[in-house]
């Protein structure tokens, strides 16, 4: 199970006072790291789309969105006249506080010694592990829900009905290939997840679970996330031409900050956890100097590695349509990852049940090809029974 | 309990900079309210309606579906983290479970339940179909 062992034991001052400052640290490393995400999606998307991108603010444009967010506290806060205006006020805390509290998961790097207290370079460590994950993930939902429903205004509710239909669909997936990461670890801690994948395959092929698992899970997690946070291209919740804003759409000034910092801080975060359980975390070559800055290094670099991937797909990705991306979620990604965790246990049992339980998938798959066909045509026809007589019948 | 003490900081932490921000914004920024700022956005149209209370009810119905899903996933995961004891015995009964699981998700997928979208080529042949039984065949294709 995991526990930091910092705090297993009586909790002196020194010890609480650790634990602030590790809290503190991480909050400001997180609040920094969303000013350069900003930047860096600013400029990588700009190169890509053969622009200059911020470059007055700062050397290289580096604090525009330092900038921005002092921009935005010198602008007047509405709040509309219809809408509840307890619940309005209250969605950007239930967005931006658990993108906070996830951050707290992730070991940063191995663990150290301070004023003679050994600990471990992450903000905690707790037995239920990336089970607050799973529940952060899905209060975030109550916020975006919220704030489309209480702004009383049409766009922003169609934006955030989809928005909470969408998220809690690609949960369901994402449970699924979290759950199979637990299955190969034995422990929910992410601790426990990054120090399993120390060591190598052959003394060259790292002992990550991106390689233990096969990729599915992978391939399961990085769309799944990537519909969480409402990421191109499953920012249908924010769809421009469709929806104005999406469920921001009456939020201004502070608020519509506070919304934009939370999704950045849960596409960092998700990177992070991306690297934690399928990359080895803080993981990598260490040269024999300096081994406290290694692992945090190779950390960082994973990170920013997959923070400019989600760039890459907002700039080479058309967005999804609605059913595109209900049918993604629904009939591949999670029977596949359902399938796949299935077949990992039963291989790590015995290789008979294993290839019988493989037998078992494709069976699944053909009835649930026929049960997708059958379903478009029912679907089909009572669309078809809906239509007004005369369409049907035509001028006979 | 102890372990919970940094998660427990950082909320407070986090309501606190979110409180904090609210209230530099309230003393910074402009108070000038005006009838058509405090409006709901409609693209610059007066609205006259009131606020829509009513969307598809597909959407209450992915819930639902979801929660299927969910149950699944909450008993998955004690089996992961305990599949190293349970040996045999329990990727049986968990693929048992999913199985149940899964007969109950194809039928809901068999009957259309998650099925959004135009589906052009179904509706279509069905519209076909239709007009080949209803429409005299001098008037098609004029």
């Amino acid at each position: 199970m995991g526990s930091d062992l910092l705090l297993a034991g009586h909790l002196s001052l020194a010890v609480v006072l650790i634990v602030v400052v590790k809290v503190l640290v991480a909050f400001v490393a997180l609040l920094v790291s969303v000013l350069l995400a900003i930047w860096i999606e600013r400029k990588v998307i700009s190169d890509m789309q053969n622009r200059i991108g911020p470059n007055r603010a700062g050397p290289w444009g580096l604090l525009q969105s330092l900038a921005d967010g002092m921009k935005l506290f010198f602008k007047e806060d509405l709040v509309p006249e219809r809408s509840d205006r307890f619940v309005f006020k209250l969605a950007p805390y239930l967005s931006v506080i658990p993108a906070f509290i996830t951050f707290t998961l992730v070991p940063i790097g191995g663990s150290v010694d301070i004023f003679g207290h050994h600990t471990e370079l992450q903000v905690a460590d707790p037995p239920i592990g990336i089970l607050l994950l799973i529940a952060m993930s899905s209060i975030s939902v109550y916020g975006v829900m919220l704030a489309g429903w209480s702004s009383g205004s049409k766009y922003p509710l169609l934006g955030s009905v989809r928005a909470s239909a969408q998220m809690i669909s690609y949960e369901a997936a994402m449970g699924l290939s979290i759950a199979s990461v637990v299955l190969i670890t034995g422990s929910l801690s992410t601790r426990d997840m990054v120090t399993q994948q120390l060591g190598t395959f052959f003394g060259f092929i790292p002992h990550w679970n991106l390689i233990r698992l096969g990729i599915i899970p992978f391939v399961v997690f990085i769309i799944a996330i990537t519909a969480e946070v409402n990421r191109p291209p499953f920012d249908l919740v924010e769809a421009e031409q469709e929806l104005v804003g999406g469920f921001h759409t009456e939020y201004s000034s502070i608020r519509f900050a506070l919304f934009y910092l939370a999704e950045y801080m849960n596409t960092i975060t998700m990177s992070a956890i991306m690297v934690t359980m399928f990359f080895g975390g803080p993981d990598g070559p260490d040269p024999t100097f300096l081994h406290w800055l290694w692992p945090i290094l190779w950390f960082l670099v994973k990170t920013a590695i997959f923070f400019v991937i989600y760039v890459w797909f907002r700039a080479a990705l058309p967005r999804l349509r609605y059913d595109q991306l209900m049918d993604l979620g629904w009939k591949v990604l999670i029977p596949v990852s359902l399938a796949w965790i299935l077949v990992i246990a039963a291989m790590r049992v015995s290789r008979p049940l294993g290839f019988a339980l493989v037998l078992l998938g494709f069976l699944a798959a053909l009835v649930l090809t026929r049960a997708i066909s059958i379903g478009h045509e029912r679907a089909g026809q009572a669309r078809i029974q809906a239509l007004p007589g005369e369409e049907i019948n035509g001028d006979s | 309990m102890a372990q919970y003490l940094p998660i427990v900081i950082m909320l407070v932490l986090g309501g606190v900079f979110a409180a904090g921000s609210f209230i530099g914004s309230g003393l910074l920024a402009p108070k000038r309210p005006h009838r058509a700022k405090l409006a709901p956005y409609e693209c610059g149209i007066v609205p006259r309606s009131e606020p829509p209370e009513r969307f598809p009810v597909r959407f209450f119905l992915v819930a639902m579906i979801f929660i299927i899903f969910d149950i699944e996933i909450i008993f998955l995961y004690p089996f992961a983290a305990a599949a190293g004891e349970l040996g045999t015995f329990g990727v049986i009964e968990v693929a048992g479970f999913a199985l149940v699981v899964f007969i109950a998700f194809a039928y809901l997928v068999a009957n259309g339940a998650l099925s959004w979208g135009p589906s052009r080529k179904q509706s279509y042949r069905v519209v076909e179909e239709r007009l080949a039984s209803k429409v005299p065949t001098g008037v098609r294709g004029e």
